[in-house]
C-alpha cells in the first residue's frame, strides 16, 4: 500500500486531530501577524506557559479540595482546567496590555519574567506530591499531542477563530492604528487600552485553546513562522494576511501527513515544515541586500 | 503644573489661539514632550487644569516623531493616511470611499498624491514624513501638532516642509504647536514661541519676534546667541558657553542647535 493510501485508510483516526491542526493553525497564523508585527513574539510564548499555570492550578487546587480526576464527573465546572488556562491567560493578556515597563524594567523584561515565572511554577506544581499520579494527564491538557484531539476541543477552537474573525471584521481599523502608532491613536481619541486588550484577550485565547489541542511547541511556531514567512515575501497586509493564513494551513495539514507516513514526531514535524515557508523569504533578503 | 510624577517646569499658563502657530522650543531633554504629552492630555496635569473655549478638546492632527514609527509594516502610504479617518469614522464602520477620497485629497495636498499605492517602506525620510502629515490633514483637524518634524532633515528640506505646514495651516484654517529643538524651524514660522528648559526651571512664551532675542536664547542655550534679521527673517547663531568656567558641566554640555 503506498504511503498516501494508507494515510488516506487512516481517515477515522486523523481526521479529528488534524483538522484541529489546521484550525488552529490558520487562526494563530492571522493573529500572528500582528504578534510579529508588534514585536511581541515572546509575549505569545509567555501566555501559552501562563496558561499551563493555570491548568496546573485547577489539577492543584482539585486534589487539595480531595477531588478524584479519574472519577466521570467529579471536576465541578468551576475547576475545570479550561477555565483556569483560560483566567489565567487573560489575566496575563490584560496585564501586558497595561504595558507594564520601568526605567530600568523594560515590557519585554517583564513580559520575560512572567515566562519564567510561569515556567517554573508548572514545574513545581507538575511535581508536587499531590498531582504527580496525574502529572501524564496534565501533561497531555497543558500540552496537547496533535494525535488525540477530542471534539470539545475542536468547538472550542472554531468558537475562538469564530470570536478573531468578528472581532477583527468589527475593529480591523482601530486594531491596525493602535498596533502600529499607539501614540498618535491616543492623540485622535481611539482608546488604545482597549483595542490592546482585545486584541491580546484574543491572543490569549487562542493560544490557551490551541495549546491543548495541539501543544506548546506548534502554539509557538505557527504564532511567528508563518507570519514572518509571510511578511519577508510581501509588502501589502492584504496579501500578508491570508499568505500568512496559507502557509499555517500547509504547514499544519503536511507536516501531520509527513509525520503520518513517516512516523514522527507530529507537533515537531508541523513546525519543521512551517519552517520551509521561511526559506523564499530569506532567499529574497538576501537577493536584495546583494543588489 | 506638569510632569512625570515630580513637577519638571514652573507652574506655567500656555494658551494656542485660534490661527497661531505656537512654536515650543528646547534642548534636548528640556521637558518639551512633557509639555506636549500634557497639551494634548496624554500625561495628566500634576496641578491645573486644561481650558477648551469651544467647550470641547479639539480635533487633533498629530504627527509624531518619525523614528518612533516603524516603516517596515507592510502598509502602503494611503493605509497610513487612512488611519487619520479612524476617530471620524468611528468603531464597527469601515472606511468608505469618502475617507479614501479624502485621504487622497491630503495626499495630493503635500503633493504625494501618487505615491497612494506605495509600501511604506519604499518612502524617503522625508517623504515619510509628509505621509504623516497627510494623515493628521486627513483627520480634518482644528489643532495640528507637530513633534519635532524636521529633526535629521538636511536644512532645504526642512524649510520646503515648514512651508507645506504654513500652506495647510492657511488651507484649513488651522492653530499649530510645533515641538522642536531645531532654532530654524521656529525662526520665521511661530508666531508665538515658548522657550522651555527643565534644567534651568526656564519656561517663557510670547509673541515670537519678543522670544527670539538674545538675551533670552542666551539664557535657554546656556550660550551666546547673535539675533539678527536677514530680509525679514531672523537668523540665529548659536556661540561659546556664557559660563566657560563651569567647564562643559550641566546644560552647557547638551549638543548646541545649528546655526540658522
Amino acid at each position: 500500500m503506498s504511503g498516501f493510501a494508507e494515510f488516506w485508510a487512516g481517515r477515522e483516526l486523523w481526521r479529528e486531530p488534524l483538522l484541529a491542526g489546521v484550525l488552529a493553525a490558520a487562526l494563530l497564523s492571522y493573529l500572528g501577524v500582528f504578534v510579529v508585527l508588534r514585536r511581541m513574539v515572546f509575549v505569545s510564548a509567555a501566555l501559552s506557559e501562563i496558561s499551563g499555570v493555570g491548568v496546573a492550578t485547577a489539577f492543584y487546587v482539585g486534589s487539595v479540595a480531595g477531588i478524584d480526576p479519574h472519577t466521570h464527573g467529579a471536576i465541578p465546572l468551576l475547576l475545570e482546567p479550561v477555565w483556569f488556562s483560560l483566567v489565567f491567560a487573560c489575566a496575563a493578556a490584560a496585564l501586558f496590555s497595561l504595558r507594564p515597563g520601568h526605567r530600568k524594567l523594560a515590557a519585554e523584561t517583564i513580559v520575560g519574567l512572567g515566562y519564567i515565572v510561569a515556567s517554573a511554577l508548572v514545574l513545581a506544581i507538575l511535581n508536587s506530591p499531590r498531582i504527580a499520579q496525574e502529572a501524564h494527564a496534565v501533561g497531555d491538557i497543558l500540552f496537547g499531542n496533535a494525535v488525540t484531539v477530542p471534539r470539545a476541543q475542536i468547538l472550542a477552537l472554531a468558537a475562538a477563530g469564530a470570536a478573531a474573525i468578528v472581532t477583527h471584521a468589527l475593529f480591523f481599523k482601530e486594531l491596525l492604528f493602535v498596533s502600529y502608532d499607539p501614540e498618535t491613536a491616543m492623540v485622535q481619541g481611539v482608546s488604545v487600552l482597549r483595542y490592546e486588550l482585545l486584541l491580546n484577550v484574543i491572543v490569549a485565547v487562542a493560544i490557551s485553546v490551541a495549546t491543548r489541542a495541539v501543544g506548546a511547541l506548534p502554539v509557538f511556531a505557527f504564532t511567528v513562522v508563518p507570519a514572518a514567512a509571510a511578511l519577508m515575501l510581501t509588502e501589502n497586509l492584504r496579501a500578508t494576511l491570508p499568505l500568512s493564513i496559507a502557509f499555517g494551513i500547509v504547514s499544519a495539514a503536511l507536516g501531520y501527513y509527513l509525520s503520518w507516513i513517516e512516523q514522527l514526531p507530529t507537533g515537531a514535524t508541523m513546525v519543521v515544515v512551517a519552517s520551509v515557508f521561511l526559506l523564499p523569504g530569506v532567499a529574497r533578503l538576501a537577493k536584495r541586500n546583494t543588489v | 503644573m506638569i510632569g512625570y510624577r515630580t513637577p519638571l517646569l514652573p507652574p506655567l499658563d500656555l494658551s494656542v489661539r485660534s490661527g497661531t502657530t505656537l512654536g515650543v522650543l528646547g534642548p534636548n531633554g528640556a521637558g518639551k514632550t512633557a509639555l506636549l504629552k500634557s497639551m494634548l492630555g496624554l500625561l495628566p496635569l500634576l496641578g491645573g487644569r486644561l481650558v477648551f473655549p469651544m467647550g470641547r478638546p479639539p480635533r487633533v492632527g498629530y504627527v509624531p516623531q518619525r523614528d518612533r514609527l516603524d516603516q517596515s509594516w507592510p502598509l502602503s502610504v494611503l493605509d497610513v493616511v487612512l488611519m487619520g479617518r479612524t476617530s471620524l469614522l468611528g468603531p464597527l464602520r469601515r472606511f468608505g470611499a469618502r475617507d479614501r477620497q479624502r485621504a487622497r485629497e491630503a495626499l495630493d495636498e503635500i503633493g504625494m498624491g501618487e505615491l497612494a499605492d506605495r509600501p511604506l517602506y519604499a518612502l524617503s525620510g522625508g517623504q515619510h514624513q509628509r505621509v504623516l502629515i497627510a494623515r493628521a490633514i486627513a483627520a480634518e483637524p482644528e489643532l495640528l501638532v507637530l513633534d519635532e518634524p524636521t529633526s535629521a532633515m538636511d536644512p532645504a528640506a526642512e524649510r520646503v516642509l515648514l512651508e507645506l505646514v504654513e500652506r495647510l495651516k492657511r488651507a484649513h484654517n488651522l492653530s499649530v504647536v510645533l515641538v522642536t529643538h531645531q532654532l530654524t524651524a521656529v525662526a520665521g514660522f511661530a508666531t508665538e514661541v515658548a522657550l522651555v528648559d527643565r534644567a534651568r526651571g526656564l519656561f517663557e512664551v510670547g509673541p515670537a519676534r519678543e522670544m527670539m532675542t538674545t538675551d533670552r536664547l542666551g539664557r535657554l542655550y546656556g550660550r551666546e546667541v547673535h539675533v539678527a534679521e536677514i530680509d525679514g527673517q531672523i537668523a540665529v547663531v548659536i556661540g561659546p558657553p556664557v559660563h566657560p568656567e563651569r567647564g562643559g558641566a550641566g546644560p552647557s554640555e547638551r549638543r548646541p542647535s545649528e546655526e540658522a
